[in-house]
């Protein structure tokens, strides 16, 4: 009943003066019938008393800038005279120009770049999945510790043993990325799609548009050969007509006939065009890992039941084929696992930004709050002349809206034109499903936030003044000059504040710009400069047989040499810094026997010509490289193989060379009665940097050519002038070995590189950026309030000056204080920067938390900054005219 | 005149009734359709009281015996009878016309 009377107050005066015990009754007559009927009922009393007063508001307002002048009482108690205080705002923002954009450009910076990470997260992090109630949607996988693997791939065996025994999922479903040849007019497109199971659609909830899902028949070994497109190239291709559907797409080669569309959100997880029935074969017991699960959980159901769950199924091949227990499936949310790479980015982004946001609020605080003692003895006056205590409140706070409105507007512009710069770098790396716009509620988070500092800040010291009487206000304003203790006291703890997190900032930036540069200079391992890398896509009916696919890459290797500027000509199955990974397992001759929980590492695996490795520059620790003899016993007799020095510390510890020993392909000894085929090694590379700049090296082997050509799908040109321009040339001469197969993923190796690091690239550009934008607002608050304090002392400066103080003394006086506080700021803040650079260790490549050159620069910018904001108001303090300064009061 | 102005007239215009009573009795006449809150009907009043159309009892001879002295009793006055009555008037009228203009017409097919 209290609170309703407490809010009584709201409505308009005669009314309360006049009825209010009877509004209060009535109300409590309501509450009381409504109470009867239940809780309920009481609640939507309270919903509809409190509309009902809040409606009268306005009325209210209205109605007495109607009457106003019209009553005998004195005009500034009556009427709400807002035109005035618009005028008197726009006056005073406008006569202290400086200051208002300065409050302005602070808020503009805090709200634009808070908005725009924050749009980077939500796109990130937060937004749902195009699909319906996608929080049951689980990521399937299988995980092999043993052979250091956190991920193998989904083997379509053990899917079959899942799917037809799990008792957790409403559907399980395996994709697979792949990317086929579309035959068309003018030659060959390449397009990316995904080979699935029949239950795909049924996981994802998504139904066709036109046509239907692939059937179980469809989905057998050995099905009918059937595509479903989506709506992309449906109305690329097709124009979108409805006819589509029975029509055929050439596809590796194949004919395929469409049976549906799907809509754009099944290309998932992103740029997939087409989807193909995954036929796989649930009878083969092969070793072959690399699809992916996906699947819905029955409701109610968690993600530690589908583990336990998917584990209890798999008990069945733990007794059969994998006695060891080497391989687990796991399932785990969606979300975070495409997420994962990005959380610690996402995480020290949001926190830069939330600092950055902090900073920018109390720089305006500082600001605010100076303004706001500056005008104290304006306030005084007008109080002594008659004016309301409410009057001037409401003038602070119409001039404080101003602000703040237009700051938030400059936000808000500058936060959607960050938002576009960080897409634009952020290229391949973000997951595609996401998508980076204005977040509504975190705009009106920010906003609220900012605003609200800034009135608040500028109204305290008003509130602080205005509880005097009036000849208290008059008297402080008018004869000390200097701003009442607890004023300066908090504008200092302010510019501490500001200077200390402008410093962790700095620190933090600094620290992973030294990573990125550290990443940058890291050596890959091969020579990046002029090598242009390029897939062909040969479908396997065009090389039916080893011979065939020997023959063909033969004469495109033959009819690449002769371009004009090509000065070697590699081909390889997997180039570096590609994203591309095959990995078997290897044994050496007379390994010790292994254990049942020894590790077994899987071995990078890839298929090189001998030209590859003088092309992409790869250096020779000891041996020889490939030459064209090795191999050509085929893929049944022994070779020779090249492997980095990672293979050679793993197989042979502390061993001498490697040069002359023999593995052979598979994990623990051979079966006795079998032939074994020998793999001598002949050359030791030099470690090469094959999954980034920086992640771990994995121990490697090439097998010469003729082991596996078919493979061999990556051309490698070290060109003797600007690679790009052999890029058309070589686009052309494939075509010209076979107008059906396209060149495709062309890029030097330079751009590789650039695009590995470019996730890196963009956090930590944009980590220096906020470093940056912290120091200029650091810069701007604390000449702010440099300015106000000198501007306050103009009288005891004159009087100084007056009686023969020397200006260096005037300035010194000024700075000796402010650079104090400035020091305490900056020591705080480098201290907190230690501890957090140990959060960030992740991100760091290894650069220390104290990084001393970092620590330097970062002290030795923010005294500069601190010197800088305040030399200039000490200059203008040690100006000062004595006569002027003392007239003036 | 507004809904719930023209309602406090009709309510009115039965017996003089105090606030509390008003919005019970403006209630039961809209069957339910408007229900008054405490600054709604006081502002109301007021504005009412403004114009001229209700008054205030002051007089405490013409309270009914039972109810409390601090009430406010409000009668309707002698214009206020006749706003009503110019008003049902043309409430009236506005609902004829309606009526013959949304008759079902011959000839168009539904």
């Amino acid at each position: 009943m209290n609170i309703y009377r407490l809010l009584l107050r709201l409505a308009p005066r005669h009314l309360r003066h006049k009825h209010g015990r009877e509004m209060e009754a009535m109300f409590r007559e309501q509450l009381a019938d409504a109470r009867r009927r239940g809780i309920g009922a009481a609640a939507a009393v309270w919903l509809h008393a409190l509309t009902d007063i809040a409606a009268a508001i306005p009325r209210n307002l209205l109605d007495r800038w109607r009457r106003r002048g019209r009553v005998g009482v004195p005009q500034e108690r009556q009427s709400l005279m807002i035109g005035s205080d618009f005028r008197y705002a726009w006056r005073s923002l406008n006569h202290q120009r400086f200051a208002s954009l300065l409050v302005i450009g602070m808020l503009a910076l805090g709200i634009g770049s808070t908005v725009a990470v924050f749009s980077l997260v939500n796109g990130l992090f937060l937004r749902p999945f195009p699909f319906p109630k996608p929080e049951r949607i689980v990521y399937v996988n299988e995980t092999a510790p043993k052979w250091n693997l956190d991920e193998t791939g989904v083997n379509y065996h053990d899917y079959a043993q899942w799917r037809r025994d799990q008792k957790v999922f409403e559907a399980i479903a395996l994709y697979d990325q792949r990317a086929f040849n579309l035959a068309t007019d003018g030659g060959a497109d390449r397009m990316q799609g995904a080979s699935v199971t029949t239950d795909f659609m049924k996981v994802v909830g998504l139904q066709p548009i036109i046509g239907r899902n692939f059937t179980q028949e469809e989905d057998a070994p050995k099905g009918p050969l059937v595509t479903l497109i989506g709506e992309a190239v449906w109305k690329e291709r097709f124009g979108g007509r409805s006819d589509v559907l029975g029509k055929e797409l050439k596809l590796n080669s194949r004919v395929y006939t469409i049976v549906g569309v799907l809509p754009k959100a099944a290309e998932f997880p992103g740029g997939v065009r087409l989807w193909v029935p995954m036929q796989g074969d649930p009878n083969t017991n092969a070793q072959s890992y690399g699809a992916t699960g996906l699947a819905r959980l029955k409701p109610g159901v968690t993600i530690e039941q589908a583990n336990a769950d998917l584990v209890r199924t798999q008990q069945v091949i733990f007794d059969t084929r994998d006695k060891e227990k080497v391989v687990t499936p796991f399932a785990r949310d969606l979300r975070e696992q495409f997420t994962r790479d990005f959380g610690t980015v996402a995480s020290t982004l949001g926190a830069a930004v939330s600092l950055l946001l902090i900073v920018a609020c109390a720089n305006v605080a500082a600001l605010m709050l100076a303004r706001a003692l500056a005008r104290r003895r304006e306030m005084g006056i007008r109080l002594a002349v008659g004016a309301s205590r409410a009057r001037g409140l409401r003038q602070l706070l119409v001039e404080n809206v101003m602000l703040s409105i237009a700051g938030a507007a400059a936000g808000l512009a500058i936060g959607q034109w960050a938002i576009q710069l960080l897409i634009t770098s952020l290229p391949d790396q973000a997951p595609s499903w996401t998508t980076f716009t204005l977040d509504g509620r975190m705009v009106v988070f920010t906003i609220a936030t900012s605003v609200a500092t800034a009135i608040l800040f500028g109204w305290a010291p008003a509130l602080h003044a205005m509880n005097k009487d009036v000849r208290g206000a008059i008297a402080t304003a008018t004869a000390s000059s200097t701003a009442p203790i607890r004023g300066r006291r908090t504008l200092w703890a302010l510019v501490v504040a500001e200077f200390a997190l402008a410093s962790l900032m700095f620190v933090c930036g600094g620290l992973l710009v030294r990573a990125y540069d550290r990443v940058r200079n890291t050596d890959p391992g091969f020579d990046p400069s002029n090598v242009l890398t390029f897939t062909v896509a040969v479908p396997g009916v065009k090389t039916p047989d080893d011979a065939s696919g020997l023959a063909f890459r033969k004469r495109l290797v033959d009819r690449m040499r002769e371009l004009a500027g090509v000065t070697e000509v590699g081909l390889i199955s997997c180039a570096p810094v590609s994203n591309c990974h095959w990995g078997t397992f290897y044994t050496q001759e007379n390994a010790p026997p292994r254990g049942p929980n020894d590790a077994s590492p899987v071995i990078l695996n890839r298929i090189a010509s001998p030209e590859y490795f003088t092309a992409m520059g790869i250096r020779l620790k000891e041996g020889r490289f490939f030459n064209s003899s090795d191999g050509s016993g085929g893929p049944d007799n022994d070779s020779s193989i090249i492997v980095n020095e990672s293979f050679a510390k793993l197989m042979w510890p502390g061993d001498g060379s490697a040069v002359g020993k023999r593995v052979h392909a598979g994990s623990g000894p051979p079966a006795p009665n079998r032939r074994i085929r020998w793999l001598t090694v002949v050359g030791v590379t030099r470690d090469l940097k094959h999954y980034g700049l920086e992640r771990p090296v994995r121990p490697g082997v090439y097998l010469p050519l003729p082991l596996g050509p078919r493979s061999a799908n990556t051309v490698v040109l070290k060109t003797a002038g600007d690679p790009a321009l052999v890029a058309a040339a070589a686009h052309a001469a494939v075509r010209e070995v076979d107008p059906e197969i396209p060149a495709y993923d062309m890029k030097t190796m330079d751009e590789r590189l650039t695009l590995s690091r470019s996730l890196r690239a963009a956090y930590s550009w944009m980590l220096g950026v906020f470093a940056v934008m912290a120091l200029v607002l650091a810069l701007g608050g604390s000449y702010g309030v440099t300015s106000y304090l000198v501007s306050q002392r103009t009288r005891e400066l004159g009087i100084r000056v007056a009686l023969g103080a020397k200006r260096s003394d005037i300035s010194r006086t000024v700075l000796k204080g402010s650079l104090a506080v400035v020091s305490i700021g900056v020591v705080l803040g480098i201290a907190g920067a230690i501890g957090a650079g140990r959060l960030l260790a992740s991100l760091l490549f290894g650069v220390p938390p104290y990084d001393a050159p970092i620590l330097t620069i970062a002290a030795a910018s923010l005294a500069a900054t601190g010197f800088l904001a305040n030399w200039l108001p000490a200059r203008r303090a040690a100006r000062v005219d004595p006569m002027v300064s003392l007239r003036s009061e | 005149m507004k809904t719930r102005e023209y309602l406090i007239l009709l309510a009115l215009a039965e017996a003089d009734l105090h606030g509390l009573a008003i919005a019970r009795a403006v209630e039961e006449l809209s069957e339910g359709q408007t229900r008054l809150w405490p600054v709604s009907l006081y502002g109301t009043l007021e504005s009412l009281e403004g114009l001229g159309l209700i008054e205030e009892l002051d007089d405490p001879r013409h309270r009914p015996a039972d109810e409390s002295e601090k009430k406010r009793f409000y009668r309707l006055t002698r214009p206020g009878h006749r706003a009503l009555a110019v008003e049902t008037n043309r409430l009236g009228a506005l609902v004829k016309i309606a009526r013959s203009r949304l008759k079902p017409r011959p000839g168009r097919a539904a």
